[in-house]
């Protein structure tokens, strides 16, 4: 009898589990994922709600992401914001932990839970195909991607797309364009041609504020020109393999 | 309280008041954007130093920023570093903030670089 009533308890806490097998996308978002991430919209409107944020927004992932990276990605999920979501939160800047530049200048170090891999849930491949597919229907911003489309023929060479990056606009100062080589408050962009849709990145160097008010990436005025070379350039750079160097 | 006085009450506290929510909105904007990169003392050290080849500059340097005009640094916020003849590593932050918070923004810097000065009353115009 005690076996039987241990069995009853068993099976009570375990077939939540077994029933989620067959939960569609929308509910897994609902049931998992509302928690971090804002689903709904609109992105935060102050420096107050902004700083509230923990996870990124995902209500416009439709007009945002990749899909095929969206599957693999919550499948085994990886770091993408060397400073984490705020970079406010993962700062260091007590001078007995500050390090140095080669010429003796101190400055601020990221720490804590930071510098460690990312934790995150992780979907089955199933779940991962089903809360793409829900999350691609997420598209609340195509007004913003209209009409904005990206002009192949204005290619660029890594070594041509580098120093406009770099040298005339100065991304490298937030972003890394190789595993450790570059910024941190920015999200890493060597996978970003995986990642995004070309002309959600087309659209976000134009105007950073149009997706996200508060964000601290300030519009750098990249002419039309530059913005289809860059594009080019981040979906070359992210065909290169980093695996080695990381 | 009667009401001519309440009304006086009211129109002091807003005197008072104001000055120092635009400090504090200025403290907010100066963290959020800026200690990035100049560091959250303001002294040019922010994290993402290591990937810049021009280091930023240190906002408490009084002996730099007084020979600098409210002008310069207003004119470096807005339009970035190539606007005063500097790097485009300072980039141009007109369309983040309106020109009243850039303003702002100057004011917070002087207080970093200049307490003493601005003590005295020193016009840096
Ligand atoms: C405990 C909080 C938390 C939960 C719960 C959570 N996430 Fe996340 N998620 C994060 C954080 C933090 C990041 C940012 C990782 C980074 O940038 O390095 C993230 C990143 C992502 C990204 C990449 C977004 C981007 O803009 O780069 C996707 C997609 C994502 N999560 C989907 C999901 C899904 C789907 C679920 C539910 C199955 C989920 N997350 C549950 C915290 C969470
Ligand atoms: C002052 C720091 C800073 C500079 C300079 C900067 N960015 Fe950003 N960038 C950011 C931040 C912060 C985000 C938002 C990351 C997030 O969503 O959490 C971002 C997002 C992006 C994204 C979208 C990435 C994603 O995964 O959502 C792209 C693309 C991008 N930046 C390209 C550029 C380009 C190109 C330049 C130079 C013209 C540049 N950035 C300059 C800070 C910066
Ligand atoms: C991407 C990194 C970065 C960010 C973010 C940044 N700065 Fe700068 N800033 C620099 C660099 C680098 C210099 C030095 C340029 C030089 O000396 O050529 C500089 C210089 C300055 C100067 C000095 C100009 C002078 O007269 O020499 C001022 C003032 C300034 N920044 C204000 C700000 C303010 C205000 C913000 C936030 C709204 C900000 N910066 C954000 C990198 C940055």
């Amino acid at each position: 009898m005690k076996r039987f009533l241990l069995f009853i308890v068993f099976a009570a806490f375990v077939s939540p589990a077994l029933v989620s097998a067959g939960e569609s996308g929308a509910e897994i978002l609902k049931a998992r994922c509302a928690s971090c991430h804002d689903l709904k919209g609109p992105a935060p409107a102050t420096i107050r709600q902004l700083w509230k944020r923990d996870a990124p927004d995902l209500f416009y992932a439709g007009n945002k992401f990749r899909r095929e990276w969206l599957v693999a990605w919550l499948q085994k999920p990886v770091r993408i914001r060397p400073a984490g979501v705020n970079y406010l939160r993962t700062i260091n800047s007590t001078p007995t932990h500050q390090e140095k530049t080669k010429k003796g200048r101190k400055y601020d170090v990221l720490w804590g839970a930071v510098l460690k891999p990312l934790k995150h849930v992780t979907l089955s491949k199933q779940d991962a195909g089903a809360v793409a597919d829900a999350l691609m229907d997420l598209k609340p911003h195509t007004a913003l991607v209209a009409g904005v489309t990206l002009d192949t023929s204005k290619k660029v060479s890594l070594d041509a797309g580098e120093v406009i990056f770099d040298k005339v606009y100065g991304c490298t100062s937030c972003h890394q364009i190789e595993p450790g080589y570059g910024g941190y408050t920015g999200a890493e962009l060597y996978t970003a041609g995986k990642r995004l849709q070309p002309a959600f990145m087309l659209s976000y160097i134009k105007r950073p504020k149009n997706w996200d008010p508060k964000i601290w990436m300030p519009n750098l005025h990249v002419s039309p020109d530059d913005l289809q070379k860059i594009t080019n350039y981040l979906i070359l750079l992210s065909k290169e393999d980093f695996s080695e160097s990381n | 309280m009667n009401p001519i006085k309440f009304l006086f009450t009211v129109a002091a506290l807003m005197f008072v008041a104001s000055p120092a929510v635009h400090a504090e909105e200025a403290y907010l904007n100066y963290k959020t954007y800026c200690m990035q990169c100049h560091g959250m003392h303001g002294k040019g050290d922010g994290v993402n130093v290591p990937a810049m080849n021009i280091l930023p500059r240190d906002h408490s340097d009084n002996k730099y920023m007084m020979k600098r005009t409210n002008t310069d640094i207003y004119k470096a916020i807005k339009f970035g570093g190539p606007a005063i003849n500097k790097s485009v590593r300072m980039p141009p932050w007109g369309d983040t903030f309106t020109d009243q918070e850039i303003t702002e923004l100057v004011g917070h810097i002087r207080s970093l670089c200049c307490e003493k000065e601005l003590v005295r009353g020193v016009n840096f115009k």
